[in-house]
C-alpha cells in the first residue's frame, strides 16, 4: 500500500484558509450579536429605537435616494462615453480613456473638497465666475445639496459603469452591429436595437456596482450632506459613536445596510450569470470604428465636460488652494505661497506621522494582503483544500461589507477581549486587509486562471514538488500579476477613509483621516496639499502597475 | 506666520525666562519620559504654536498634539479608555462640563499649575482639578463686502429675519465645545424656539468654531450666527472684510479648561507643560497673537478688542452643561437636520 | 522496464462516475492507446496514473510498486514517470533547454555537464539541435511538440503518459508525429499509455488499443482485434463505420432478421436476440438482372462519390433494414437502381450484449 503521502505544504493552505474565515467571521459575528444585546440579554429594542427614530428613517430614505440617483446618473454617464471611446471614431480616445482611469483612482471625497470650493454657492469659484460675467445675484450651483451630492458622486462613480460597458462592447463583433446596418437601420437605430439589448446586462451589473457605491460612501456625504443638514446611513453610523456611545444602535443600523448590498450584489450576479457574458459570447471578428461624422464635435465636448468635472476643475481647484493663502481669492503674487507645504509637513506633527502610518499600513497591508489572496487564489484555482469554493467565496464576500459597518463590526470585535486591538496600527490593519481582499482576490484569480494547470502538473511529474513548483514555475509565471494585486490593495489603503475614521486613535492616524480633521476645522490649503501627495502617491503606483501589466488597471490591453 | 522664525524668537527669549524658574528636577524626570501627549481643541495653528513654544523652551519633551472638536476629544478619549488605552496626558476643551464629568469618574489629577492661585473664579474648579486655559465669547461675524454697518445683524435675535435666508453659517455642538456652551446659554436666554426659528433660515452647518470665520471671509455665507470670537478677530487682522458683532442681549462666556489625566503616561512632563501653559507668556501669547481671553490677570490685550469687563457675559454652569449635553445635541440636530 | 497494471479504478466528480471499475494491463515496454469520445473516461484515468488524482476505489501498479488506492497516493513526483500534455504546457519563461533540463534537477548524481549533455543529445534526437536558447513563444506548434517530447524522454521515466498530444497540431503535422512518436517508441521502448479521440492514430501508434466507454474499458486488443473482431455495438461503432443489423439467431451461424437472413462466423446464442456487424466496404454490389434468384435484393436510395471510393445506401427488399455499402470506383449504380448483395460470411462479426446496457 502506498503511504498516504501528505502534502508538506497542506498547513499553508489550510491556515491561509483559516485566516479568511477568522477575518470575516469574528468581526461579523460580533456586530450580529451586538445589534441584539442589552444588560438585561438579548432584545430587538436596538432595531426598534433604530425603526422609531425619525432622524434614522431620514437618514436611510436619503441613501436611498442618493444611491438609486446616482446608479441612474452613472449609467447616463459613463455607458455613452463607454460606447464612443470603445466604438466610434471620437478623437481623443486614449485622452479620455486615461482620464475615466484618472477618475477612477481619485479618493471621491477629495473629489468632494474641491467640488466645495468650486461650487459653494455663494464663494465657490464657478459660482463666483457666474455672478461677475452674468451680473446674476443668485448662484448658479449649489453642491451642499442633494442633487450636488448625486452630482459629485457621480463623477467618481461612473467608472464603473463605464469599465463594465467597455469590457462587454469589446466583445461584441462589428458584424452583428453590421448585418443590421445592412438591413437598413440607421446607425442610431443600430445602437438601440442591436448594441443596447446587448450591453443591457453589463449596464445593470454597472448601475448596481454604482449603487453599491454611493451606498457605502462616507466621505462624500460627510463633506457635502452634513453641512446641508441631511444624513445618510454612513455619517449617521459614524455620530453614533459619538459620547455617549452608541455602539449598538450603530450594529442595528448597519445590519440593514449590509444586508442591503448583498442582496444588490446576489442580483448583479443573477443579471450577469444569465445573459451576460456568455450571451455576447466569441471574440468576434474586426471592429470598425463607427464613423460619428458631424457629432464628433460636440461629442467630444461632451466628454470633455465630463472630464473638467471629475479632474481638471477638481485637480486645478486643489492645486490652487494649496498654493495660495485664501483659496477663493483669485491666484495673484500676494496672494501666491508655500505656507501651506511648510504648514503641512513641518508645523504640524500630525501629517508626518500620519504619512508614515499610512505608507507603513498601505504596504504592510499590500505585502500581507498580495501573499495572502495569492494563496487563496491559488488554493480555489487549484481546489487544493476541501471547500476551495468557499475559499473563494469568503474572499470576496467582503465586498458586500461597507466601510462603515465594518469598521463598527471591528472596532466591536477588538476593542474587547480576547483580541485588544483598537488604539494600535493593527486593528486598521485587519481593516483594511479585509476590505481590499475583494479586489485583490480578483485580481489574483484572474491571474491564477491565466495559468494553466497543466503547467504545474508538467513539472510534478518530472520529480518537483508542489511548493518547488510554485517557486520555480507558478511564482515567475504570476509574479507581475501579483504586484498589480499589490498595488490594487497599496492604492485602496492610501485612500480608505469610511473605516479609518471610526478606528482611529490619535495615535494611529492615518492621511485620509487627517485630512477629515482639517476639513471639519477649515483648513483649506493643508487639505489641499495633502490631497495633492495622496494623488501623487496613488498616480505613482498606477503608473508602476501599468508598466507591470502593459495594460491599463481598467482591463483593456494597449 | 512664519514658524522658523518664531521659533528662533522662542529659542532666545522665552526658554532662558521660563526654565529659570521651574524645579530642574520636574524638568529632568519630564525629559526622562521624553514627550507629553496633548489632545486639545485649540485651533490647530494655535496649538501647534504652543507645542513648538514649549519643545523650544524644554528641548528633549516633545509636545503630541492631537487637536480636534472638544467633544470628539471627550469621544476619543472614552473610546480609549473603553478599550484599556492610556495615551493621552493632558486634555483641554471648551465644553467645561467634560471637566466635571472626568472629574467624577476619577480620570483626573490633582494639579496646581503655578501661578493659577491668582486667576479669576472662573477659571478655577474649587477641588484643584482643572483650570481655565483660554477664554472666547460667542459672537455673530459678517462680511463687510456682502452687508453693510447698517444692514449687519445687531442681536441674535436679528438673526431670525427672514432676508438672512440661506446666508448664514453654524458650527456645530457635537464637534464643538464653544458651540455646545454657546448653545446652551442662548437656550437659557432665549428658549429652543429661538434655534428652531433660526433653523427656519436654512443655515449652513460647519463642524468646528473655528471654521465659520473662514466661510464668512470667504464669502461662502456672508453671517456667522456663532463661533468663537477669537477665530474672527484673527481673520479680520489678516486683512479680511470681516466684522465682528457682540449682540446687546450678551454673548456667552466659554472658559476652555485644562486638566491632567489621573492615568498620564508622562505625569512629569504633563505638570511641566501645565505649568509652562498656565505661565504669563504663554497666556500673554495667546491674548497677543491669537485674540483669545485669558484668566492670567497680568496679561494685556490688544487695544482694538473689547475687554471682557465692558460685554454682557452669559455665564453657563459646568455641571448643567453636563446634564444637558445629550439634550443640546439632539434638538439641534433634530431642527438643523445633521 | 517495469508494466502498469490497473485493478477496478473508480474515480467520482460529484455525482458523476468518470471512471468506474476499469481495469487494464500493460505489459512492460508495451504502447497501449486509451481511445474513447470525449468524456469516457480516459483522461481522468491517465490523471489518476499520473497521480494528480486520488481514486476512490481500485488501484494502480507499476511493476511491484502500488502507486495509488483509495488509501493514498504517491505523489506525482516520486512516480518516475513523464506526461506529455494536449497544451504540450511548457513554461514561458523558460528557454526550450531549460525546459528540457527542469526534469534532470530531480535526478541524483547527474553533474552539469551531464545534464547539459544530456539536453543537447535529446534535442538533436527530436531534432531541435540549435534551439536551445529560444523561448516556447518563439517556436512553431510541431517544434514546440517536439520540446515537450523531448522534456518528458529526456529523464528516461519508467512510465510515459501522452494526453491527446497530437491535437493542437494540423492535419498534415498531426500525420507526420505520429509516425515520429511511434519511431521514438521504438527507439526507447518506455511502457507507455496513450490517450486520444483519434482511432487512426491510435491505431498507428499503439501495440494495443484500449477502447474506454463510461469508464470501463469496452474492448482491449491490437488494431487488427478491435476493427476486425468488435466485441460490442459501442466497439463497433466508435471505431470505423458499421452497419448494425440486429435480429434473432436461428443457430449458432445465422441470424434472421424479417425476410433478411445472415450467414456469421459463429458465436450466437440459438433463440436469442443478436446484433452482428457488417463493414460497409465488406459488402459488394452487383446488377440485380444477373443474380441468382435466391440473392439479396435492394435498392440504391443514395449514391455519394468520395473519390477512391463510392459510398451507397441501400434499402434491402422486403425489410425495413438499410444498409450502408463502400465500393471500390468502378461499376456505378444509380439511385434508384434495383442492385443485389453479397455478404460473406465471414465478415459478418456477431456483437456481445452491452455491459450495462
Amino acid at each position: 500500500m502506498p503511504r498516504a503521502g501528505l502534502d508538506r505544504a497542506l498547513p499553508v493552505w489550510v491556515i491561509a484558509a483559516l485566516v479568511l474565515v477568522f477575518l470575516m467571521a469574528l468581526p461579523l459575528v460580533w456586530l450580529a450579536w451586538l445589534s441584539v444585546s442589552s444588560e438585561g440579554g438579548a432584545t430587538l429594542a436596538n432595531y426598534r429605537a433604530v425603526v422609531a427614530d425619525v432622524a434614522l428613517r431620514r437618514a436611510l430614505w436619503n441613501t436611498l435616494v442618493l444611491a438609486f440617483w446616482v446608479g441612474l446618473a452613472s449609467v447616463a454617464v459613463g455607458a455613452p462615453l463607454a460606447w464612443l471611446t470603445a466604438r466610434t471614431d471620437l478623437p481623443g480616445k486614449g485622452l479620455l480613456r486615461a482620464l475615466v482611469l484618472a477618475s477612477f483612482v481619485t479618493p471621491p471625497f477629495l473629489g468632494a473638497f474641491a467640488w466645495v470650493m468650486l461650487a459653494g454657492p455663494n464663494a465657490g469659484l464657478l459660482n463666483t465666475l457666474w455672478r461677475s460675467w452674468t451680473g446674476s445675484e443668485h448662484a448658479l450651483v449649489n453642491i451642499f445639496t442633494m442633487p450636488g451630492l448625486v452630482f459629485v458622486v457621480t463623477t467618481y462613480t461612473f467608472p464603473y459603469v463605464y469599465i463594465m460597458v467597455v469590457n462587454t462592447l469589446a466583445l461584441i463583433a462589428s458584424d452583428l452591429e453590421e448585418a443590421a446596418a445592412i438591413l437598413g437601420a440607421g446607425r442610431l437605430t443600430v445602437a438601440l436595437t442591436v448594441t443596447l439589448p446587448m450591453v443591457l446586462p453589463a449596464l445593470m451589473s454597472g448601475f448596481i456596482l454604482a449603487v453599491l457605491q454611493a451606498l457605502a460612501l462616507f466621505g462624500s456625504p460627510a463633506i457635502l450632506a452634513l453641512p446641508a443638514g441631511f444624513h445618510t446611513i454612513t455619517t449617521q453610523i459614524w455620530s453614533f459613536f459619538q459620547y455617549p456611545p452608541k455602539v449598538e444602535q450603530a450594529a442595528a443600523f448597519s445590519l440593514p445596510l449590509l444586508l442591503a448590498t448583498a442582496l444588490l450584489l446576489l442580483v448583479q450576479k443573477r443579471v450577469l450569470g444569465r445573459r451576460g457574458y456568455a450571451a455576447v459570447g466569441g471574440k468576434g471578428g474586426q471592429r470598425r470604428p463607427i464613423a460619428l461624422g458631424a457629432w464628433r464635435w460636440p461629442a467630444l465636448a461632451a466628454c470633455g465636460l465630463v472630464m473638467a468635472c471629475s479632474i481638471v476643475l477638481p485637480y486645478g481647484i486643489l492645486a490652487k488652494a494649496a498654493l495660495s493663502r485664501a483659496w477663493a481669492q483669485p491666484l495673484t503674487w500676494s496672494n501666491l505661497t508655500l505656507a501651506n507645504f511648510t504648514f503641512t509637513f513641518v508645523d504640524y506633527g500630525a501629517t508626518q506621522a500620519a504619512i508614515v502610518n499610512t505608507l507603513e499600513l498601505g504596504v504592510a497591508t499590500a505585502c500581507v494582503g498580495a501573499a495572502l489572496v495569492a494563496v487563496l487564489a491559488y488554493v480555489s484555482n487549484r481546489r487544493l483544500v476541501i471547500g476551495h469554493q468557499v475559499v473563494g467565496f469568503l474572499a470576496l464576500a467582503p465586498i458586500v461589507i461597507p466601510g462603515v459597518v465594518l469598521a463598527v463590526a471591528l472596532f466591536i470585535a477588538y476593542t474587547r477581549p480576547p483580541f485588544v486591538l483598537y488604539g494600535t496600527l493593527a486593528i486598521l490593519f485587519v481593516a483594511y486587509l479585509t476590505k481590499e481582499m475583494p479586489t485583490g482576490y480578483a485580481q489574483s484569480d484572474a491571474t491564477f486562471r491565466g495559468i494553466p494547470a497543466d503547467l504545474e502538473d508538467a513539472g510534478r511529474i518530472l520529480g518537483a514538488g508542489r511548493l518547488r513548483i510554485l517557486r520555480d514555475v507558478t511564482a515567475p509565471l504570476a509574479r507581475s500579476g501579483i504586484i498589480a494585486a499589490w498595488c490594487f490593495i497599496f492604492i485602496g489603503v492610501i485612500r480608505e477613509l469610511s473605516a479609518s475614521i471610526i478606528l482611529f486613535t490619535p495615535a494611529t492616524k492615518v492621511m485620509s483621516v487627517v485630512i477629515f480633521d482639517l476639513k471639519e476645522e477649515g483648513q483649506f490649503g493643508a487639505i489641499a496639499v495633502l490631497g495633492l501627495t495622496m494623488l501623487a502617491l496613488t498616480f505613482g503606483t498606477v503608473a508602476i502597475m501599468q508598466g507591470l501589466l502593459g495594460r491599463d488597471v481598467l482591463g483593456a490591453r494597449h | 506666520m512664519r514658524p522658523l522664525s518664531l521659533l528662533l524668537a522662542a529659542l532666545l527669549s522665552l526658554a532662558g525666562v521660563a526654565a529659570a524658574a521651574d524645579d530642574p528636577r520636574l524638568v529632568e524626570a519630564a525629559r526622562k519620559e521624553g514627550k507629553v501627549v496633548w489632545y486639545t481643541s485649540l485651533a490647530l495653528p494655535t496649538a501647534e504654536k504652543v507645542a513648538k513654544q514649549f519643545e523650544a523652551a524644554y528641548p528633549g519633551v516633545k509636545v503630541e498634539v492631537n487637536r480636534t472638536g472638544s467633544e470628539r476629544i471627550l469621544q476619543r478619549v472614552m473610546q480609549e479608555l473603553g478599550a484599556n488605552i492610556k495615551n493621552v496626558d493632558v486634555i483641554h476643551t471648551s465644553d467645561a462640563g467634560h471637566f466635571v464629568l472626568l472629574k467624577d469618574k476619577k480620570l483626573l489629577m490633582k494639579y496646581t499649575p503655578a501661578g493659577v492661585e491668582k486667576f479669576p473664579a472662573g477659571f478655577k474648579d474649587k477641588d484643584g482639578y482643572y483650570y481655565g486655559l483660554r477664554a472666547t465669547v460667542n459672537a455673530i461675524a459678517y462680511n463687510t463686502k456682502a452687508v453693510s454697518a447698517a444692514d449687519a445683524p445687531k442681536t441674535w435675535k436679528d438673526l431670525l429675519d427672514p432676508r438672512w435666508k440661506g446666508k448664514m453659517v453654524t458650527a456645530h455642538p457635537g464637534y464643538s465645545g464653544v458651540i455646545a456652551t454657546h448653545v446652551l446659554a442662548l437656550v437659557n436666554l432665549l428658549g429652543w424656539d429661538y434655534f428652531k426659528q433660526l433653523a427656519g433660515n436654512q443655515l449652513m452647518i460647519v463642524q468646528s468654531a473655528n471654521d465659520p470665520s473662514g466661510v464668512v471671509a470667504s464669502g461662502e455665507r456672508p453671517v456667522a450666527v456663532d463661533g468663537g470670537e477669537y477665530t474672527f478677530y484673527q481673520i479680520k487682522k489678516k486683512g479680511n472684510p470681516v466684522e465682528i458683532v457682540y449682540p446687546k442681549e450678551g454673548v456667552p462666556l466659554v472658559i476652555s479648561p485644562q486638566a491632567i489625566m489621573s492615568f498620564a503616561p508622562h505625569p512629569n512632563a504633563a505638570r511641566l507643560f501645565s505649568d509652562f501653559t498656565f505661565g504669563r507668556e504663554l497666556q500673554q501669547l495667546m491674548a497677543d497673537s491669537e485674540g483669545l481671553y485669558t484668566g492670567h490677570p497680568d496679561v494685556k490685550y490688544p487695544a482694538d478688542k473689547p475687554k471682557l469687563s465692558d460685554l454682557k457675559l452669559l455665564n453657563v454652569d459646568p455641571e448643567e452643561l453636563l446634564k444637558r449635553n445629550e439634550e443640546i445635541k439632539k434638538r439641534f440636530v433634530e431642527f438643523f437636520g445633521a | 522496464m517495469p508494466g502498469v497494471t490497473i485493478k477496478d479504478l473508480a474515480k467520482r466528480y460529484g455525482d458523476v462516475g468518470a471512471v468506474q471499475g476499469l481495469s487494464l494491463t500493460v505489459e512492460p515496454g508495451e504502447l497501449v492507446a486509451l481511445l474513447g469520445p470525449s468524456g469516457c473516461g480516459k483522461t481522468t484515468t491517465l490523471r489518476l496514473v499520473a497521480g494528480f488524482l486520488t481514486p476512490e476505489g481500485g488501484e494502480i501498479w507499476v511493476g511491484e510498486r502500488c502507486l495509488s488506492s483509495s488509501a493514498g497516493v504517491v505523489p506525482p513526483e516520486r512516480r518516475r514517470m513523464a506526461m506529455i500534455f494536449q497544451s504540450y504546457a511548457l513554461w514561458p519563461h523558460m528557454t526550450v533547454a531549460q525546459n528540457v533540463a527542469y526534469g534532470l534537477r530531480f535526478k541524483r548524481g547527474l553533474g552539469r555537464a551531464d545534464r547539459e549533455a544530456r539536453v543537447h543529445e535529446m534535442l538533436r534526437v527530436v531534432q531541435l539541435g540549435g534551439y536551445e536558447g529560444r523561448y516556447p513563444g518563439e517556436l512553431s506548434g510541431g517544434q514546440q511538440q517536439r520540446v515537450a517530447v523531448a522534456r518528458a524522454l529526456v529523464v528516461e521515466p519508467e512510465i510515459l503518459l501522452l494526453d491527446e498530444p497530437l491535437s493542437n497540431l494540423d492535419a498534415n503535422l498531426r500525420e507526420e508525429m505520429r509516425f515520429e512518436i511511434r519511431r521514438l517508441h521504438e527507439e526507447f521502448a518506455i511502457t507507455t499509455l496513450y490517450v486520444t479521440h483519434d482511432q487512426a492514430e491510435a491505431m498507428v501508434i499503439s501495440d494495443r488499443i484500449a477502447v474506454i466507454e463510461h469508464g470501463r474499458v469496452a474492448q482491449v486488443g491490437t488494431a487488427d482485434d478491435v476493427f476486425l473482431r468488435p466485441r460490442t455495438r459501442f466497439v463497433a461503432e466508435f471505431i470505423g463505420k458499421t452497419n448494425l443489423i440486429e435480429g434473432v439467431a436461428e443457430s449458432s451461424d445465422t441470424l434472421v432478421c424479417g425476410r433478411l437472413r445472415l450467414r456469421v462466423g459463429g458465436g450466437l446464442v440459438p433463440g436469442a436476440a443478436a446484433a452482428v456487424s457488417v463493414r460497409p466496404h465488406d459488402i459488394a454490389l452487383a446488377p440485380a438482372g444477373g443474380a441468382p434468384a435466391d440473392a439479396l435484393r435492394g435498392t440504391v436510395t443514395r449514391v455519394s462519390f468520395l473519390g477512391d471510393s463510392v459510398d451507397y445506401q441501400v434499402a434491402v427488399a422486403d425489410s425495413d433494414v438499410v444498409l450502408r455499402v463502400e465500393t471500390p470506383v468502378g461499376r456505378r449504380f444509380r439511385a434508384g437502381e434495383a442492385v443485389a448483395l453479397t455478404i460473406a460470411p465471414g465478415v459478418c462479426v456477431a456483437l456481445g450484449a452491452e455491459e450495462g446496457a
